[in-house]
């Protein structure tokens, strides 16, 4: 009697237990029937490190392992080592990975080299597509990952801007408030220009000192890194009206001679103005990366800036990591005169829309099986678990869904800005040849940053050989 | 006979072919890429030009910059290691209290990989919360190496001294534990002072240790990577951009494969060159001892 009351409270519990492991899983049972020829099979796929990816590794996998019997081997590493790892496996077209992580940036390259599965055949297969996995419930960003004709070859799984974050506690305050305007004449408020940015840097920065407290004006991710370049590219030039890393899409060139805009003065202009601020922000600025730009930020020492958004979810949620939860605010960059207007009508953009999908190489083994996996992590009723642990979105429905209104409360406003304004924003154009391009711009604006050359140097060396780079190129 | 022969040949070409996959063919891959413009991103694809990688690189000045950057960083290294290791080697000969925790705790920094080397330094160093910057500022000296070229190129010679030089205490002691003892009596029955018996018993008969030291320093100086790419990266700007770094940028980075190969070529005579300089002193001063 007792052993059969042990059993039944056993029983009970695992029930209990499992109902609660898979609690947002709509029909499991789909899962495993769907996933019944390919138990056994181990997966193996590459990502980036970031926010998004080590959810994946730390909660959607362990539960899809459990659910389906397919083992999944995700490697998160560092975004350079995925590059190498992921590129010379589908170069060589060895197999080893199952699934692999598209960067928006690299979609182009990856297409113009050939090396990805077209996922409308799997997406077609009802045996291997769940039911509610609507494709039309994607946000547009999904057609970052489509080819001219539409073919999709990713399913987004994290996209998130790159915009303005500033520190509300800091702008809502009284006194604040009212030294800014004594010294400034106008009210501090989220900047809407170059100019009132400046101001607001110095500002805060000229506060910190005389108060005697560790406070800056300004953060920029300027280490000598890949993510320097892609700070100038994505966030800084698209603001000052200087669009596509300024390359004249149309022949692929980048000087001013040859139809370019990237050594035009106003490309010169606002590299000058990013190397001077540099001295708004924290001592240790020309070390940090996108990584160390928003831990900076989470230390509280930082009033305003630009970030990834992928930070958010730690930066809102996180108390070990930040000190700055419930007092963050997110907004649109300032813009030149005339940038906004052009992003609203379709001729420009004012900041980056970043993310990433997961896609199928040619060579792999196990499309099926991967396939099942890229629908597992961009499911509907993952989408608010999945917000919350990465801060990604990239299902419509899931703007609609109450804890993402509650998180949105928490992150500023943020899936507010994503959702309105979103389309003010936009992703790499399509540049097959972005990777060795942006080593190239690296190389010369770092030197710039360093102080080595003057940014009107830079720029007009920089575009005298990436121009050089394209015709190599075949471009 | 005969069988011995094949015996001979069946024992060891296991090796050699695994010698000749892993050692020659890549080798000759690299020859082969080198005479192309191959690009992975080339809408070109692989496109025969000759020698003319070898041309460009004889022109290309960011190549020649990081390739002094990183002649001066070894010439800096190893002018500071192997004088202090030699010294401290000597001191460690003499009997004194605590020697085998200080022997054990010099030795540590060789346990440790470069990687993890590199991460320690980014976070003495930094800025913002590194106790580097912090004590420094303290004696008035604005310590940034994310800003100041000098500092970061110092800072990486730094490094290095700190992570090698118990490399060369080893060897040296080593060294000198091996020299023969007759030398030293009939100096002390000459009357020779300490300075003296170093300057003409110890270093003339120590010469093929410091020799050897010297060319495995060199040779590890010269391709050091792991650490200065953790630490700056090669900035800022190009001031630690040494030549190891400049070529993987050009080879993983931009993936250009057929310049970097002939730049890779290139530093592999560079680097047999100055081993076979050093190799001929090596023999040389081991005939004369």
């Amino acid at each position: 009697m007792r052993k059969r009351l042990l059993v039944m409270v056993f029983a009970l519990c695992f029930l209990l237990v499992s109902s609660v492991a898979f609690a947002q899983v709509a029909n499991p049972d789909w899962w495993k029937k769907a996933a019944e020829p390919y138990k056994g099979v181990v997966i193996h796929g590459v990502s980036e490190s970031t926010p998004p990816s080590k959810a994946l590794r730390d909660v959607a996998i362990p539960q899809f392992e459990e659910l389906t019997g397919i083992k999944v081997e995700f490697e998160v590493t560092s975004w350079d080592e995925m590059y190498n790892k992921e590129i010379q496996d589908m170069q060589a077209g060895t197999g080893i990975y199952d699934f692999v992580y598209i960067e928006q940036d690299a979609f182009a390259s990856y297409l113009e080299q050939g090396w990805l599965s077209e996922l409308n055949s799997l997406a077609e297969n009802a045996e291997l597509t769940y039911p509610d996995f609507d494709l039309p419930d994607f946000t547009s960003f999904i057609d970052s990952f489509k080819d001219k004709e539409g073919n999709l070859y990713g399913i987004p799984f994290e996209a998130f801007l790159k915009t303005y974050i500033y520190r509300t506690d800091l702008f809502n305050d009284p006194e604040i408030q009212a030294a800014f305007q004594e010294k400034y004449g106008y009210a501090l408020a989220v900047p809407t220009t170059w100019e009132q940015y400046t101001d607001i840097a110095k500002f805060f920065t000229e506060y910190g000192k005389e108060k005697g407290i560790e406070l800056y004006g300004h953060v920029a991710q300027a280490k000598t890194h890949p993510c320097l370049a892609y700070e100038l590219c994505e966030t800084i030039w698209p603001t000052w009206g200087v669009y596509n890393w300024g390359i004249n899409l149309e022949n692929m060139r980048t000087s001013v001679e040859n139809g370019g805009t990237l050594n035009s003065d106003t490309a010169k202009e606002a590299l000058r103005w990013y190397v001077d601020m540099l001295q708004y922000a924290p001592p240790g600025v020309r070390t940090y990366t996108w990584d160390e730009a928003a831990a900076t930020f989470g230390t509280g020492i930082i009033a305003q800036g630009f970030l990834y958004m992928e930070n958010l979810g730690f930066l809102a949620n996180d108390p070990n990591r930040s000190v700055v939860i419930g007092k963050i605010g997110v907004d649109l960059p300032p813009t030149k005169p005339g940038v906004m207007e052009a992003a609203e009508a379709d001729e420009g953009y004012i900041g980056y829309y970043d993310g990433g999908a997961l896609g199928i190489p040619k060579a792999a083994k196990n499309k099926e099986a991967a396939w099942l996996f890229m629908q597992w992590c961009t499911r509907k009723e993952w989408q608010p678990e999945f917000a919350k642990l990465a801060t990604t979105v990239v299902r419509q429905s899931a703007f609609k869904d109450p804890a993402i209104a509650e998180l949105n409360e928490k992150m500023g406003g943020y899936y507010t800005v994503m959702q309105e304004k979103g389309h003010l924003f936009a992703g790499c154009p399509p540049l097959p040849m972005q990777t060795p391009l942006n080593e190239l711009y690296l190389q010369w604006i770092s030197k710039a940053v360093a102080g080595e050359i003057s940014p009107e140097e830079c720029l007009d060396n920089l575009a005298k050989e990436a121009d050089k780079l394209m015709e190599d190129l075949g471009y | 006979m005969r069988a011995n022969k094949a015996q001979v040949w069946g024992l060891i070409s296991p090796t050699l072919i695994l010698m000749i996959l892993i050692g020659v063919v890549p080798v000759i891959y690299v020859i082969y890429l080198s005479v192309f413009r191959y690009s992975v991103f080339s809408r070109t694809g692989m496109i025969y030009i000759g020698f003319d990688n070898y041309r460009n690189l004889m022109f290309d000045s960011s190549f020649w910059s990081s390739l002094s950057l990183g002649l001066s960083f070894v010439f800096f290294c190893c002018i500071i290691e192997l004088p202090l290791g030699l010294l401290i080697a000597n001191l460690l000969t003499y009997e004194f209290k605590g020697k085998g925790v200080f022997r054990t705790i010099m030795a540590l920094p060789l346990a440790m990989a470069p990687v993890s080397i590199g991460s320690m330094w980014v976070l003495l160093t930094n800025p913002d919360i590194g106790p580097l910057p912090y004590f420094l500022g303290k004696i008035g000296v604005n310590y940034n190496i994310g800003v100041n070229a000098t500092q970061a190129f110092a800072t990486t010679i730094f490094m290095d001294v700190w992570h090698w030089t118990p490399f060369v205490i080893l060897t040296f002691m080593a060294g000198l534990a091996s020299l023969p003892k007759d030398p030293y009596e009939a100096s002390l029955v000459d009357g020779a002072n300490r300075w003296q018996t170093f300057r003409y018993i110890t270093l003339p008969l120590l010469r093929p240790v410091i020799l050897t030291t010297l060319f495995i320093r060199l040779m590890d100086t010269f391709r050091i990577f792991d650490e200065v790419w953790m630490l700056t990266s090669g900035g800022p700007g190009t001031a630690t951009r040494f030549v190891s770094i400049h070529l993987v940028r050009e080879a993983l980075r931009s993936m250009n494969y057929g310049y970097s190969s002939a730049m890779s070529l290139f530093l592999l005579y560079l680097t047999i060159v100055i081993c076979w300089l050093l190799l001929t002193f090596i023999s040389a001063s081991q005939e004369e001892s």
